[in-house]
């Protein structure tokens, strides 16, 4: 009960995001007028309350709940960008064509508990709590995907999305549970300990089998090859804000976990803090994984002409990239993690929104309907050519800042590591190709003179224009942010 | 004598039986049971574990929230697969096939 206690002041941002969900479920289901509304400004305000709540967790260090949960500055900054994501995704994506005629209130109630869910995986320091947490955000995103009832490509992408996600996530609490066997514990940092007053008589292979079976989860989460099958199916058929929410904020609680679980799960003690445990050559198996990743999501954009299966693909390759952060094992490592995280949530979710808007008033997502945009939208086209270079790594953007701050990571850990730089910046140049693809057809291509002009609407001008000065401004105040980056890369590990 | 390793041997044939359904079955429900066998292979670990081996409760613990799991992830995935059935007419994977590329 002390405990409890103790706990529940620190636990504010979820509090106060279960209290909105349950709001909105009892609006919903009362069925006053207006209800979508009503349950959208609830929404948007509980996100803004929770947002708020994590300002005065910052600076606290330990587990809450009985060990359950961590308090760190990492879970604060994690809580704040995931809070922050759906909240863009909810101002963003307002009134979406494809969703039109189908009520909010249960979608908006899914945004939160997926968002709950989401605090809690990047924060979970338990066995227990890990594998329940990234169910909790699996199941509510298969129920958004499928959110479109009467729609094929939403429900298969749905079924492809629940195949794929309970056998990886199966495997991976197989792993789980063989560690548990191994350390005999679930709590995360005493794992650590087991591992490393090493364990008696034990298959020395063991380690590496049971990290195979765990990366299935945390793979399947962020969308790494080989557990990526299910991206693009599932970004093509679900609703674009559920596609651009998927591709933001369970990456990045996936990307959370995956760092706690190395940090504080295999890393030696008193050996400097980034020294994993066991024989096991973890940052040659990342690598390896990494690559591939970049490698195949670039290279499989290329020939896309879907609008949504192309930018799965360039997400898969993001992955990738985002990945050399966790690859580095280390401070500066994880800062460029941080700090690509943030910059990946402004210009992804801008090109969403700018697919979104083509598509309420076009009704197309395939390339080949765009070109004539830019006579047509010439402001639209400007704010989609600045999140495709955000998203290229074009340098006063804020996704140079990110690619930056991970390739600098990497470089400096030696001249073995260079090798891998240089597949990195291979595959930007790979990645610029495509980006540059869609520009030109939207600006130099021919055609559809004979479409009606593009009306877009005040409140989606607002937040288009919004997006491009959170990819263009940042550096202006950059230092700030790479101070916030660098306070937040704390982590707690145990006592 | 029935000691842990019997244990984690059934657990490791209904692992690779699961996995072995999952690769192998077309109809989506048939692949559902694959999923559930991977998954109660998990929670015989667990229990095994936590009986032989660590002699605490937590494996058992964590072995009652993956069934909870496991029920709430087949509902949600039948229902999908119901849905689909109404708009296709068909339970088979393989037809589920106009998202490629």
């Amino acid at each position: 009960m002390d405990e409890i206690r103790r706990s529940l002041p620190r636990f504010g941002p979820e509090l106060a995001l279960m209290a909105g969900l349950l709001l909105v479920i009892l609006i919903d289901a009362a069925r006053p007028r207006r209800r979508d509304a009503v349950n959208g400004a609830l929404t948007l305000l509980t996100l803004l309350v929770a947002l708020v709540l994590c300002f005065p967790l910052h600076g606290w260090q330990g587990e809450i709940f009985s060990g359950m949960v961590v308090l760190d500055p990492m879970a604060v900054f994690f809580k704040m960008i995931l809070i922050a994501a759906s909240a863009l995704v909810l101002l963003a994506f307002r009134q979406p064509r494809e969703m039109a005629g189908l009520g909010m209130g249960e979608f908006y109630a899914l945004l939160l508990a997926v968002t709950i869910s989401n605090l809690l995986l990047a924060t979970a320091n338990d066995l227990a709590m890990l594998y329940l947490s990234l169910e909790m955000v699996s199941i509510t995103s298969y129920v958004m995907v499928a959110y479109l009832k009467g729609d094929r490509m939403s429900n298969e992408a749905s079924l492809k999305y629940i195949l794929f996600g309970a056998v990886s996530t199966g495997g991976m609490l197989y792993g789980l549970s063989l560690l548990y066997g191994m350390t005999g514990t679930t709590s995360v940092p005493a794992i650590r300990q087991a591992l490393t007053t090493g364990l008696a008589n034990q298959w020395p292979a063991a380690p590496y089998v049971v990290a195979i079976f765990v990366f299935a989860g945390f793979g399947f989460k962020t969308a790494a090859v080989p557990f990526h099958f299910w991206c693009p199916d599932v970004y093509q058929g679900a609703p674009t804000p559920v596609t651009a929410f998927l591709s933001v904020a369970p990456k990045a609680a996936g990307f959370a976990i995956m760092l706690r679980f190395f940090y504080s799960g295999m890393a030696v003690r008193g050996a400097g803090p980034w020294d994993l445990a066991g024989a096991v050559d973890w940052p040659a198996i990342l690598m390896v994984l990494s690559v591939l990743t970049m490698t195949l999501g670039n290279v499989a954009a290329l020939t896309q002409t879907n609008m949504k299966r192309l930018l799965a693909y360039s997400s898969i390759a993001h992955a990738g990239y985002i990945m050399m952060g966790v690859v580095a094992l280390s401070q500066n490592g994880a800062r460029g993690l941080l700090v690509y995280l943030f910059a990946y949530l402004f210009m992804n979710l801008g090109a969403f929104l700018v697919v979104t808007l083509v598509h309420n008033q076009d009704g197309t997502f395939d390339l080949r309907d765009y070109p004539g945009l830019y006579r047509r939208a010439p402001l639209l086209t400007a704010a989609m050519a600045v999140f495709l270079l955000s998203l290229m790594g074009i340098p006063p953007l804020v996704g140079f800042m990110g690619k930056l701050y991970v390739f600098a990571a990497i470089v400096e850990k030696g001249p073995s590591y260079w090798w891998y730089a240089v597949v990195g910046a291979l595959n930007a140049a790979v990645a610029a190709y495509y980006y540059a693809r869609i520009l030109k057809t939207m600006v130099m291509d021919a055609g559809n003179e004979d479409k009606p002009p593009f009306r877009l609407p005040m409140p989606d001008q607002l937040v288009v224009a919004g997006l491009v000065a959170a990819n263009v401004l940042p550096l202006l105040w950059w230092t700030r942010i790479e101070q916030w980056a660098r306070s937040s890369l704390s982590l707690y590990a145990g006592h | 004598m029935i000691g842990l390793h019997h244990y984690l041997v059934v657990s490791a044939a209904l692992f690779s039986l699961g996995m072995l359904a999952v690769l192998t079955r077309r109809n989506a429900v048939n692949v559902l049971m694959g999923i559930e066998l991977i998954l109660n292979s998990a929670n015989l670990n667990l229990v095994a574990f936590s009986r032989f081996g660590s002699g605490n409760l937590q494996g058992q613990l964590f072995a009652v929230f993956v069934i909870v799991i496991a029920a709430a992830e087949v509902a949600v995935a039948l229902a999908i697969v119901l849905t689909l059935y109404r708009l296709r007419r068909t339970p088979n994977l393989d037809e589920a096939d106009i998202l490629r590329g």
